[in-house]
């Protein structure tokens, strides 16, 4: 654009040249403006819809009987947040170390993980699901009868959508760090893992905590992996090794069924998870705050 | 920096042990619970009975209504303690299952023909043929004379019938699958009996019982198949229809149970009982299995609770549209819970 704008003589060809350039950049707003309208359009929608629905009972009960009014979403909340937390124990310590080594090694090998890491970032979650039901629920189902559904199960499927993603962005933020900072720690004397540990993993905090935060906001919305791990629960749990409920899945079978109650508590639940994501995000912009790299 | 850093390790650490260290103090409460899974169709009573049977005495139940095909399939995984199902296991099904099984009969229900027509409240009568016909593509609009003529004075609208079925493996499709195929010889050899099935006329599918009143809810002109208490509960209109004796009868508790009395139980006590010849049964009626195995670490808890289930449980059956299982079928349940348990 600045380009086409600068004062060249008018001629036919420039003049061209300047149209198009506008065209394109209308075009380029244009987008911008409806990917921002869509955004904006979701979450008003839900805001408005949804936020009569909230109560401190939506906090406090779990869910009735159907058929019967009420009922809150405490369990799905609990179990979102437990979720999440085995999920983060699991994919960001492999995520973010499997990061450092693809950048600061450059072989065959290391190449090689890079290529499986952006195929393993394009798995369906719902097979992700199904890895966990193979590798974790199955195997507790021949040594335990009926104990088999967990919230370990749940966090493992969670944790292992989340290390691509994790592993990929610590990556590209290390990438920036400039080289001339790694060079300086290790001409003062500072061994491979003390310059990486002391100098580079710090000044990239900033972008490494987004990676993070785009890795727990995907897994916290995620429903399908969990149909079949965490399976959900009608009693309050939190217990690992038990079945437990989760928002997403109250929102898939509440928003479904034809109990108006029901419906309530599904675009509670929308809310309460989009305010879980923000105020994740808030908190640890905070932590964080004034050393930023991005 | 280092230490703002590792204050933040901490504090996420300290968030993942202290969710960790809650176990001892929940294990009493929780440890002993019971994982059920399936059948939708008795999920309004089941959730009832998760939400009394601690208040009675009882251990936690965790019941997730994920289709009977699903239940039974969770069950042959030993991913559950007990599945809810309609339909009993079939041969397949039980060889997969390797020990062996019990069908305990928790409930009678009735599968209603629901449907939402501007204007027309609940009652329309349906005959078989007319069901029949419906689920085959055979009659399309709803001011079809093969409907009308049933239903002097009522004015039906000259819109096209939208047909609503289950989507996933289902109980509730395996009762009423097996009565149009036992009144209707052209479904029996087009389209037959099953938890699943391929629907000749195509239409829309829902996830559960939940799913096909959620449709019939949404969508104007359509008909389905949904457990009553569903249709009840939201305020879907539901059909009168046309039994063996020829009267037309609204699906409810007593036409479920009277449907019931008109046949006898096996001693596998897996009887399908649509298309009854009792006179003021509703014939698209079944019973719903809480299915478990024989044997097996949890099997005298799973037995405690099937036995609490059909006889205090019973209690709460008519507010919830079911039926309770006849006298004769509760002894017996009574003597299959006492004698398999004597034999173990």
């Amino acid at each position: 654009m600045t380009i086409a704008e600068s004062s060249f003589r008018s001629t036919g060809r420039s003049r061209f040249r300047r149209s198009l350039s506008a065209f394109m950049a209308g075009l380029s707003i244009a987008a911008a403006i409806i990917a921002c309208v869509a955004l904006l359009s979701v979450l008003v929608y839900i805001v408005i819809n949804g936020i009569g629905s909230i109560s401190l009972s939506t906090f406090t009960e779990g869910p009735v009987p159907q058929g019967q009014p009420g009922g809150g979403l405490r369990n799905g909340i609990v179990g979102t947040l437990i979720l999440m937390s085995i999920g983060s124990v699991i994919g960001l310590p492999i995520g973010i170390l499997g990061g450092v080594y693809q950048l600061e090694t450059n072989t065959t090998f290391s190449r090689t993980l890079r290529f499986f890491t952006d195929v393993l970032n394009s798995i369906p979650s719902i097979v992700m699901g199904l890895f966990a039901y193979l590798i974790v629920v199955l195997p507790v189902a021949a040594f335990s009868p009926g104990h088999a559904f967990s919230a370990f199960a749940g966090g493992v499927a969670l944790g292992f959508l989340m290390i691509p993603t994790v592993m990929r962005t610590t990556e590209e933020i290390l990438r920036l760090v400039p080289t001339t900072l790694r060079d300086a720690s290790l001409a003062l004397g500072a061994s491979r893992w003390r310059t990486t540990w002391s100098v580079v993993l710090p000044a990239a905090r900033g972008g490494i905590v987004t990676g993070v935060l785009l890795a727990l906001a995907r897994i916290a919305g995620e429903t399908a992996p969990l149909l079949f791990t965490a399976f959900g629960n009608l009693d309050f749990n939190v217990r690992l090794d038990h079945p437990i409920d989760a928002l997403p899945l109250n929102i898939f079978n509440y928003a479904t069924s034809p109990y108006e109650n029901l419906h309530h508590l599904a675009l509670a639940g929308a809310i309460i998870l989009l305010a879980i994501i923000l105020i994740l995000s808030l908190a640890a912009r905070y932590a964080l705050r004034g050393q930023t790299m991005e | 920096m280092l230490k703002r850093l590792s204050l933040l390790c901490a504090i996420v650490i300290a968030g993942c042990t202290s969710g960790k260290s809650n176990n001892p103090d929940s294990t009493a409460a929780a440890s002993a619970g019971l994982t059920g899974a399936g059948s939708t169709f008795i999920n309004p009573i089941m959730t009832h009975w998760a939400s009394e049977y601690p208040k009675d005495g009882g251990i936690s139940i965790n019941y997730q209504s994920v289709g009977s095909g699903a239940g039974i399939n969770n069950l042959i995984d030993h991913t559950v303690d007990f599945a809810g199902s309609d339909a009993p296991m079939n041969a397949d099904e039980l060889a997969r299952a390797k020990a062996p099984v019990i069908h305990v009969p928790a409930v009678i229900g009735a599968v209603c023909v629901g449907y939402n027509v501007n204007g027309v409240s609940t009652g329309l009568k349906l005959s078989s043929q007319v069901i029949a016909d419906i689920f085959l593509g055979k009659i399309q609009y709803w001011n079809d004379k093969a409907i009308a003529s049933a239903n002097a004075g009522v004015k039906l609208p000259h819109e096209k019938i939208f047909t609503a079925h289950r989507s996933d493996g289902s109980g509730t499709t395996a009762i009423f699958t097996d009565y149009l195929s036992k009144v209707s010889p052209e479904w029996k050899s087009k389209v037959g009996q099953g938890k699943t099935v391929s629907w000749p006329e195509g239409g829309l599918g829902g996830k559960g019982n939940a799913g096909v009143a959620e449709i019939l809810k949404q969508h104007a002109n359509s008909i389905g198949y949904v457990e009553l208490a569903y249709a009840a509960q939201n305020n879907i209109a539901y059909a009168s229809v046309q039994n063996a004796a020829g009267n037309f009868v609204a699906p409810s508790s007593e036409s479920a149970a009277a449907a019931a009395e008109a046949f006898p139980m096996p001693d596998n006590m897996t009887a399908m009982i649509t298309n009854t010849s009792a006179a003021q049964g509703y014939p698209i009626t079944g019973f719903t299995w809480l299915i478990t195995y024989k044997d097996g670490p949890k099997a005298d808890a799973v037995k405690k609770f099937i036995a609490w289930a059909t006889t205090k449980g019973q209690a709460d059956c008519k507010a919830l549209y079911y039926a309770p299982i006849p006298q004769s079928v509760a002894a017996a349940v009574a003597a299959q819970l006492g004698t398999s348990s004597a034999a173990k």
